[in-house]
């Protein structure tokens, strides 16, 4: 973690940790997946001046929570769009798509104001805002996103039940 | 964001040393990782890859069944596309037994949307504007594309790509205002009423933008006629602020907004990112050459010039429409006309052509409409520009007239730039109408036959 000297004073190690969590909170990485959040420093090593430069850097050890997705994982989604080809979906800050070739089919899309995915007796709807447990097949991590494909062909997937309706 | 049961969140406890920034790709190589995986993978669709490619096989099946039904109104054409199916599942089985079982119809972020697995390849098409990091491949745009056809003849409606700049609006940069036109700094509508303004500042751009006349109207009629697509060379956020301004409901362009990052070739616009079949296409636009591909699909637009910046970037020197305080005309413009050409179109389409849907081909329609427009003039030029003279002649003739090269009983028409020459006189004596080039562009424009009254020339004038 590099700071610059004029957080150096009494609150060096409180904006230590605030830039840590600022600017490690969001990230993502091919290794451990997306940090959610700090939940504890445990160690932070003595300061390192860089030559040239009043920046002083320090090894910061911390605990926190991580998301990956797996593959084969069962994932619960808010559905974002739908589309002929598919619909999208995110699960915290993953991007998942289910293409119509992972779509059971009995379910046809239907186009207009709230396109959707409907089976043919209209029992079951998928629209924008439904929430759908679905399978993750493949996934990939970029420098800042998730990447999934994932799938409601098998049993037990697709939308999750609203009590409200029967 | 809904955040998921911690239950399926990995609780790492990590330790990491943030000084070495190490960043690594989705390798695996980490034990825990490697465990995790491995146990998931016992029971993961990998192992059961063959019963997935028969599913697939199964899948496609049923839908060329449902195809079947809906095509059976059209039989004729049912069996060509059938036929069509049937090959491409021939060659996807026969892949199938290479390709572990999937055809990759096309990827997200680099996964295929199909069974999950990493793909590299640069091949297909990449569709941006409709999500980011979806990219079809050739096969699948294919069929999308057949099956769009489909709903879109079912429901009588046809594909319309519409260009932004000077087509159904002008856009100035706020510095570029010209000292006439600072009046409309307090003259802009409102932004939280988008639909019942028409000229609007947008701050955090540094723009200025006025909606052409009609185009709201336009944008109404012709929804009902076709599915409709922005098409501009501005940026992505240019476009999507534009479109909220034209569609604040969301109603017309609602993942259709194609803008210059979306294409696939620099400085050219194409058909290739729009799922719907060439055939079906109309586009409007004021920029003939960035169109060189589609040139038959193109009904040229008169440009909109309501800003001074606009005119002086295409090297007009005369006053703008803002600084004159005065507009295009609403229901005699640009846009109400060449919405009447687009009945007339949609109209001969559906209604005229002869032989099934599918094979009907709109561009045969546009330039049977355009050549209906000039059709019985006989035309010879006179002292016109050598390098003006054969897109000239072309529009001429593709408007329907006949261009001849010698002085003959039948010519109706003499178009030149002088009343001096020999031809010019021979028209006045012979009472044929001698007229300026500027008659045929207008007719172009107009897509109607323009008074020639009013493109006389005068003998001693030079040309207006």
């Amino acid at each position: 973690m590099q700071l610059h000297p004029r957080y150096f004073g009494r609150n060096l190690r409180d904006n230590l940790v605030s830039k840590l969590m600022k600017d490690v909170e969001g990230t993502c990485s091919g290794r451990h997946g997306f940090v959610v959040a700090v939940t504890g420093i445990e160690n932070i090593g003595k300061g390192l001046i860089r030559d040239g430069t009043g920046f002083v850097t320090f090894p910061v050890k911390y605990q926190c929570v991580v998301f990956r997705p797996f593959k084969g994982e069962i994932l619960e989604a808010v559905v974002t769009m739908v589309n002929k080809m598919g619909f999208f979906a995110e699960a915290g800050p993953v991007q998942i798509f289910v293409s119509n070739h992972l779509i059971p089919d009995d379910m046809e899309f239907q186009s207009g104001d709230m396109p959707n995915y409907t089976t043919s007796d209209g029992s079951v709807k998928i629209q924008k805002d439904s929430e759908v447990r679905l399978k993750i097949i493949g996934t990939r991590v970029d420098a800042t996103e998730i990447f999934c494909i994932g799938t409601i062909k098998d049993d037990f997937l697709g939308v999750i039940n609203d009590p409200t309706t029967v | 964001m809904l955040l998921p049961d911690l239950g399926f969140c990995l609780m790492a406890m990590i330790q990491m040393s943030v000084v070495t920034d190490s960043p690594v790709h989705s390798s695996g190589s980490d034990d825990f990782i490697d465990y995790l995986n491995e146990a998931l993978d016992a029971s993961s669709p990998n192992s059961s890859s063959d019963e997935e490619a028969e599913n697939q096989d199964e899948f496609e099946d049923l839908s060329r069944n449902k195809r079947r039904k809906l095509e059976s109104t059209e039989e004729t054409e049912g069996s060509t596309s059938e036929g069509i199916v049937e090959q491409k599942l021939v060659v996807a089985e026969s892949s199938v037994v290479k390709v572990d079982g999937c055809t990759h119809p096309g990827t997200f972020g680099k996964l295929c949307i199909s069974c999950g697995e990493i793909l590299d390849g640069e091949s297909g098409v990449t569709f941006g504007y409709i999500h980011k990091g979806l990219r079809l491949h050739e096969e699948e745009i294919s069929r999308l594309r057949n099956t769009e056809m489909n709903t879109f003849l079912f429901s009588k409606k046809l594909f319309l790509v519409l260009d932004l700049d000077h087509t159904l609006l002008n856009t100035t940069i706020l510095g570029q205002l010209s000292s006439e036109e600072l009046h409309l700094l307090n003259e802009t509508d409102s932004l939280e009423d988008v639909a019942k303004g028409s000229l609007f500042k947008l701050e955090h751009m540094h723009m200025m933008t006025k909606l052409r006349p009609f185009v709201r109207t336009f944008l109404k009629e012709a929804s009902a006629m076709f599915e409709m697509y922005i098409y501009t060379m501005g940026d992505r956020p240019y476009a999507l602020e534009m479109a909220k301004l034209l569609d604040p409901q969301g109603e017309y362009f609602n993942a259709k907004v194609i803008s210059r990052d979306d294409g696939t070739q620099k400085h050219q616009k194409g058909l290739d990112v729009v799922l719907g079949r060439d055939s079906a296409v109309l586009i409007l636009d004021d920029t003939e050459h960035a169109w060189m591909k589609h040139k038959n699909n193109l009904i040229l637009m008169e440009r909109y010039h309501f800003f001074a910046s606009s005119c002086r970037q295409f090297g007009f020197n005369c006053k703008s429409l803002a600084e004159t305080k005065s507009d295009e005309n609403e229901t005699d413009g640009a846009l109400a006309k060449i919405l009447e050409v687009l009945k007339q179109v949609h109209c001969t389409f559906f209604e005229k052509l002869q032989g099934d849907l599918v094979d009907r081909d709109v561009r045969q329609v546009l330039s049977s409409v355009r050549g209906e427009i000039l059709s019985g003039c006989v035309i010879i030029f006179s002292r016109i520009n050598h390098l003006a003279l054969p897109t000239l002649k072309r529009i001429a003739e593709q408007l329907g007239a006949t261009c001849l090269t010698e002085l003959d009983p039948t010519v109706t028409h003499v178009v030149a730039t002088d009343a001096g020459t020999e031809k010019a006189r021979w028209a006045v004596k012979e009472k044929k109408c001698l007229v300026h080039p500027r008659w045929i562009e207008a007719a172009n424009y107009f897509w109607e036959k323009q008074p020639e009254e009013n493109f006389f020339i005068k003998k001693t004038t030079t040309q207006s």
